[in-house]
């Protein structure tokens, strides 16, 4: 029984802090709808995180690997998309201190790894293999994603190919491809793709309206829109310590590790400027998404929306 | 050296009552257009001027090809420095003339053309014989950004500007054995705690020989003319182009090097 195909269109940016989400612990995503996984309600109230981690501490790969595994996971259960074609959809991976990349190089791990699963369970149900017909099994395997295809989109073309050479460089050629785009605009038709996401790049875009309605425009129907950016924080004593380190640490880090002040304070003003939580999830609805929720990370400095088209 | 200790501790003392939001409020509203007192200006709170000074030092001793961190530093931690310069230039009728006036110094604004032209031997030639022979130019240098004063900002400008005239007039190359000792002779003069810093921390990469000559010869000649020359920021440069290099370096009691600093790097 052929697998459905299924496509996900994924959108990253990169821009700043990455560090900052690989300090939280990403809950689980649940189906808790008894219709099944479309439909899944993400728990919209506050984690506790029993690590509050501001900016650039380091985490171990693992630590990280597993937080958006969880996330990942959640997504693939849902849509079957392990066996299928996959796209991946990146935007801005500018000045990034952990490049969005790095989530998009989680999330191929994890589908290599179930396609490598995937294989491990088709030989073991093939009765009397010879040992050559093993080693040429693995040996001819050169899509690692097992048909699931990628797509990866950022307006800038010298950190489009930043992003190559970086997944180059971990092994990453099948399946991906890298599109020069505009999230207002994106060079892709209607109904493609199985999942899009967008992970501190919208914030960036100049109408988060349109990015939107391109999002739910290139998604199949029953495709999954999930966005992470940083939101407001509904903690009054931790939005002040957040005020104090955004305004009068980050743009001093920027100036004296990357010799650029201007872009963090930037940074720190497109946070502040962003809409809340709320209005954010209204605006996903208003771009005709429904199902729209999201899950706040640490009192609310960053957030995960989701939403589907139906 | 105690005279260079205070003026290392003073400036620390500048921190309290420098103007600007206090730590935590967003700058949103003061950094675009409306609280800037000049073009690059970047205000910042007292906390902010404090991690700035930290991190540019730091960065500037872990890699010495941050220059842009040593500017930094400076502006960060020069305000007491600055005014003590501002005010004996505004003593020079000179000095008061170029605080007045506000010449800039950079490839725009210098008339190469005439320099060239120059009889040998004159100041203008010997600086543009500098600027050839170490490929330097005028526009590197990083404009003014933490300095929360608008006069005092012109003074740093002016200070960084002039950087390769008393190269010219020292007699100094660029490299590390020539810019240590310009930046005692700058210490000596300025007060500023960034030279300071950078004079003290500079001979660390410096092999032992040249160390050597350094703590022999060098600096006690960088010092000495440091403090019998006038204020080298009240000298209108601009206008002494023609004057003969010998005849400049007499005024100012700035004597020949005690050895030739070219072959020993």
């Amino acid at each position: 029984m052929a697998a459905p195909r299924s496509w996900a269109l994924w959108s990253f940016c990169g821009r700043g802090w990455s560090r900052v989400v690989s300090g939280y612990r990403l809950p689980g995503l649940r189906s808790s709808s008894p219709r099944g996984p479309l439909g899944a309600r993400l728990l919209s109230q506050e984690k506790e995180a029993t690590e509050t981690h501001f900016g650039f501490e380091t985490v171990s790969e693992e630590e990280k690997g597993g937080k958006v595994y969880q996330v990942f996971e959640s997504v693939a259960k849902k849509y079957d998309v392990m066996n299928d074609m996959m796209i991946v959809f990146v935007f801005d991976l500018s000045s990034c201190w952990l490049p969005a990349g790095d989530i998009a190089f989680r999330f191929l791990n994890y589908v290599q790894a179930q396609h490598q699963r995937k294989q491990k369970r088709q030989l073991r149900a093939q009765q009397n293999l010879s040992w050559e017909e093993i080693a040429r099994k693995y040996q001819n395997e050169e899509d690692s994603l097992g048909g699931s295809r990628v797509m990866v989109c950022d307006i800038n073309k010298e950190m489009l190919k930043i992003g190559k050479q970086k997944a180059h460089a971990q092994g990453y050629k099948a399946g991906l491809a890298w599109i020069l785009g505009d999230a207002e605009e994106l060079p892709f038709d209607d109904d493609k793709f199985d999942v899009y996401t967008i992970a501190f790049g919208i914030r960036n875009v100049t109408h988060i309206d349109q990015a939107l309605q391109e999002a739910h425009r290139v998604l199949k129907p029953g495709g999954r829109f999930l966005c992470l950016e940083f939101s407001q924080v509904n903690n009054p004593l931790l939005s002040r310590l957040y005020d104090v380190y955004s305004f009068q640490v980050i743009p001093v880090l920027g100036e004296v590790i990357a010799g650029d002040w201007k872009s963090y304070q930037y940074l720190v003003e497109s946070i502040r400027q962003f809409p809340s939580q709320e209005e954010f999830k209204e605006m996903i609805e208003d771009a005709g998404f429904q199902k729209v929720t999201y899950e706040n990370l640490t009192s609310g400095i960053v957030a995960i929306h989701s939403g589907f088209k139906l | 050296m105690a005279t260079l200790l205070r003026s290392v501790v003073r400036p620390l003392c500048a921190f309290r009552g420098s103007p600007g939001p206090p730590a935590g409020v967003p700058l949103r509203a003061v950094s675009h257009g409306a609280g800037l007192l000049y073009p690059e200006h970047i205000p910042t709170s007292l906390l902010q001027k404090v991690l700035l000074a930290a991190g540019s030092a730091g960065m500037a001793l872990y890699n010495p090809y941050r220059h842009d961190m040593v500017a930094v530093l400076g502006e960060t931690t020069g305000h007491r420095a600055l005014k003590v310069l501002r005010d004996q230039m505004k003593r020079d009728p000179e000095g008061a003339q170029i605080l007045q006036e506000r010449p800039r110094i950079s490839l725009s604004t210098l008339d190469m053309g005439k320099l060239r032209s120059l009889p040998e031997g004159s100041f203008g030639c010997a600086y543009l014989h500098f600027l050839d022979v170490n490929k330097v130019s005028p526009d590197t240098r990083a404009p003014t950004r933490f300095v929360d004063d608008e006069e005092l900002a012109y003074v740093i400008q002016r200070y960084r500007e002039i950087h390769d005239m008393l190269h010219t007039l020292l007699g100094m190359p660029t490299n590390i054995l020539g810019e240590i000792v310009v930046k005692w002779f700058e210490a000596v003069q300025t007060g500023l705690p960034m030279c300071i810093l950078s004079a003290l921390f500079g001979p660390i990469q410096l092999s032992a020989q040249n160390l050597q000559l350094l703590i022999s010869e060098l600096i006690p000649w960088a010092v000495e003319n440091g403090h019998r020359a006038p204020c080298v920021l009240s000298v209108y440069y601009e206008r002494r182009w023609e004057q003969p290099l010998q005849a400049l370096r007499q005024e100012l009691g700035i004597t020949e090097p005690p050895l030739r600093v070219e072959g020993l790097v």
